[in-house]
């Protein structure tokens, strides 16, 4: 049986693991913290503009079980905010344990709270990964999805310092590149200023330090858009910003706030002090990061160069997913690589050719578009989503943008890919 | 067995100390001239940003103290016990396995300090106990003092392998330990028998002679007598490596520690890889120190992979250190 060990436990690394496991590999995923998801655990974001179209690709192509948990999760669903339509916000408090549940059931192996921090290589085969507690993990096939976000040097040399985020740096260890261990060197991504890195785009506070006609009207809605005080708006924010989705005026001139069970809050950071002075945020305080009033995350530090079907150049049996894998942003991105890593990791231990999703399909199109703009130095000042930016509006330009189910999946079955990630390969 | 480094000071009131500031830490790729975080080794603290908080200096480093002699005891003519009041800061932070301080007579100049290890500490009265054995200039320098002696500290890497130590509880744990070694040895068996492991030692008197088995037996440690090393070549007789191995294997050993000199250590070692089923195996850091702060040079040695480590503050698997001179 083919041994696949996924190294991150997010969004990417447990797509991958569902696929290579319907595939019939033996699973391992490996998670430096004591929770799956990473980042996950305070998104929420779903289906907004062409992630709808993303997400029944997915679901159509025989992986539907994250998406299906995030739609059953939903606390909200078909919600309009600036520049976005028919978004879900699953509940960020209860998506991770059903994630866990489900993976567990699947007979995929979870060993969390285990960093791994090296690799065993032999004629650019990579044969086992060291643990920080010592211990060598073997496998034949490796899915790298540590993500691209800290650690800690990383987001103050490049942004504002540690702002104690979910992925608790200091507690678990940070985070190591494995394909900079293998001896393949990072791409990285750029602001428009040419500054390494971008930072993360949302911060999230915490309910029960908001006024409860805000919070009602909040959960009665799903999202609120509260007007900055004129003296406080600050446009030179948005360019250190991922999100380029959300790097619009609006976002800049007005607070956007969305219940995913935290009230997540549209901007990488805000002032504490100047938050207090809006109607209802008297006494907010944040929840994630927790000092969200000095800065964010940092991230796109460590792409590996890729192939269109995730395997990572220059290493045999290693692939790639989620943002180790390009400037992609969001959850149905992570899990839209990572569902075809983790089907193309059974393949490639198996001798077989590896699948690359054709354009027609959106996850097709972005997974080689990004790919190609992550070789121009200018694709690598831009970030690559279905939800907004350049990306969205090439969707809408080719037709890929839709949200009829019934055509995605005729479009699916029309080129032979319907249920691919179901077929058991070993 | 890759190698991994971490520093015994990283994350200490004495970090980030001169090496970030020359771009020599010994863990941080930021503070190695590199662009990116590369953080193999973790001990839970940024330095790198503690060097910017601290406006990219080194914090205020370990100074020498004139402390008094308490007590003087002669065990031969070789080696003799020193009581030393300290402050209780320091005395307690030299409560641990590894722990050694520099020592010198206040009449002589600063290159005349020389380590030892901290055999056992009284924190309540804030004093240290060192045993120190006449080997060369410097130790010569201190014999005949009684009154007062210059103290630095505390330092912490007197120990390879204190991450074993640390983590094992509930146990069985060998501890071997020859002439002056007695004195590092001390402090792991406190530290294991703490933690609730069964503690065997084996002793022998070197050059020194026994100078621990009354506070090993009040440990509650179970006390064998057996040469260590013998004959021109220094090596540990059979007898003794049978003794072991059936310890080990009988007693279901998991941590081995060797206190005394590089051959003891190189003899352990190399009986231990021989092993099928290895126990953890750590040893006292018996290399040449001179200013303890990873500067002089006079405390590296070359890995089998060539590169070269400074064992004054760099903690890694004992193993690595002796695989190179093994011959296997």
């Amino acid at each position: 049986m083919s041994k696949v060990v996924i190294i991150g436990g997010g969004w990417a690394g447990c797509a991958a693991a569902i696929t290579a496991k319907k595939a019939g590999a033996d699973v391992t995923v490996l998670e430096k913290t004591d929770l799956l998801l990473g980042l996950g655990n305070v998104g929420g974001i779903m289906r907004n503009n062409g992630r709808y179209t993303a997400a029944e690709e997915i679901r159509a192509l025989g992986a539907p079980e994250l998406i299906d948990i995030t739609d059953r999760l939903a606390r909200h669903t078909n919600i309009d905010f600036p520049g976005h339509k028919h978004a879900s916000l699953y509940d960020v408090n209860l998506v991770e344990p059903m994630v866990r549940r489900v993976l567990s059931a699947m007979g995929i192996e979870l060993l969390l709270e285990t960093r791994v921090i090296d690799v065993k290589i032999k004629s650019n085969t990579i044969e086992s990964v060291l643990t920080a507690s010592e211990e060598w993990i073997h496998g034949d096939v490796f899915i790298e999805t540590t993500g691209s976000t800290g650690p800690m040097g990383n987001c103050l040399k490049y942004g504002n310092g540690c702002s104690m985020c979910i992925l608790r740096c200091p507690t678990y260890g940070p985070r190591v590149s494995i394909s900079q261990r293998a001896g393949v060197e990072d791409i990285l991504g750029q602001r428009t200023d040419g500054e390494y890195g971008a930072m993360s785009g949302s911060c999230k506070l915490s309910k029960g330090s908001l006024s409860p006609e805000l919070v009602m009207q909040l959960e009665k809605e799903g999202m609120m858009v509260l007007p900055v005080p004129t003296e406080d708006v600050n446009m030179d924010k948005l360019n250190i910003k991922v999100c380029q989705q959300y790097a619009l005026k609006e976002f800049a001139e007005n607070l956007v706030l969305l219940d995913t069970g935290y009230v997540k809050l549209m901007t990488s950071y805000y002032p504490l002090d100047k938050l207090r002075k809006i109607k209802g945020l008297e006494n907010a305080r944040y929840d994630d990061p927790y000092s969200g009033g000095r800065g964010n995350s940092v991230r796109y530090l460590s792409m590996a160069p890729r192939n269109n079907s995730m395997k990572v150049d220059g290493v045999s049996n290693l692939l790639c997913a989620g943002e180790k894998s390009g400037l992609f942003v969001g959850h149905t991105e992570a899990i839209a690589t990572g569902s075809l890593a983790g089907h193309n990791s059974v393949r490639l231990s198996l001798g077989m050719p590896l699948l690359k999703l054709p354009r027609v399909l959106a996850l097709g199109h972005l997974i080689s578009y990004a790919n190609e703009m992550l070789k121009e130095p200018e694709g690598r000042k831009n970030r690559y989503t279905f939800a907004g930016g350049k990306y969205f509006e090439q969707m809408k330009e080719t037709g890929l943008y839709t949200l009829d189910i019934e055509s995605i999946e005729r479009r699916i079955r029309e080129i032979g890919l319907k249920d691919i990630y179901t077929y058991k390969l070993v | 067995m890759l190698k991994i480094l971490d520093c015994i000071d990283a994350g200490s009131e004495y970090c980030p100390c001169h090496l970030a500031e020359t771009g020599e830490c010994i863990m941080c790729s930021q503070l190695q001239g590199k662009t990116f975080c590369d953080c193999r080794s973790w001990k839970g603290v940024c330095i790198y940003q503690e060097f910017t908080n601290n406006r990219y200096q080194k914090r205020e480093q370990r100074q020498s103290k004139l402390c008094h002699i308490l007590h003087r005891e002669e065990v031969s003519e070789e080696l003799f016990i020193l009581r030393i009041k300290t402050h209780k800061d320091m005395a307690r932070e030299l409560n641990v396995p590894g722990a050694y301080v520099f020592l010198r007579s206040s009449e002589n100049a600063d290159y005349y300090d020389t380590p030892m290890s901290v055999m056992k500490v009284d924190e309540h009265e804030g004093t240290i106990t060192t045993a120190l054995q006449i080997r060369g200039i410097k130790t010569k320098a201190l014999k005949n003092l009684n009154e007062q002696i210059e103290v630095r500290g505390p330092y912490w890497n007197g120990i390879m392998g204190l991450k074993y130590i640390k983590g094992l509880r509930g146990s069985k744990v060998l501890l071997v330990a020859r002439g002056v070694g007695q004195a590092s040895a001390l402090p792991v068996a406190k530290k294991l028998v703490i933690s609730g492991n069964k503690v065997t030692v084996i002793l022998d008197k070197g050059s020194s002679g026994i100078f621990t088995e009354t506070y090993f037996n009040e440990l509650g440690c179970n006390i064998v007598h057996k040469p260590l090393l013998e004959g021109k070549g220094f090596k540990i007789p059979q007898e003794t490596l049978e003794y072991m191995k059936m310890r080990i294997q009988e007693d279901e050993i998991k941590l081995v520690f060797s206190g005394g000199s590089e051959r003891l250590h190189e003899g352990i070692a190399e009986f231990l890889l021989s092993l099928q089923e290895k126990p953890y195996f750590t040893c006292s850091n018996d290399a040449k120190f001179c200013c303890g702060e990873g500067i002089c040079g006079s405390c590296h040695i070359r890995l089998k992979d060539g590169s070269r480590i400074k064992t004054c503050k760099t903690q890694l698997n004992p193993f690595l250190l002796y695989e190179g001179r093994i011959n296997l």
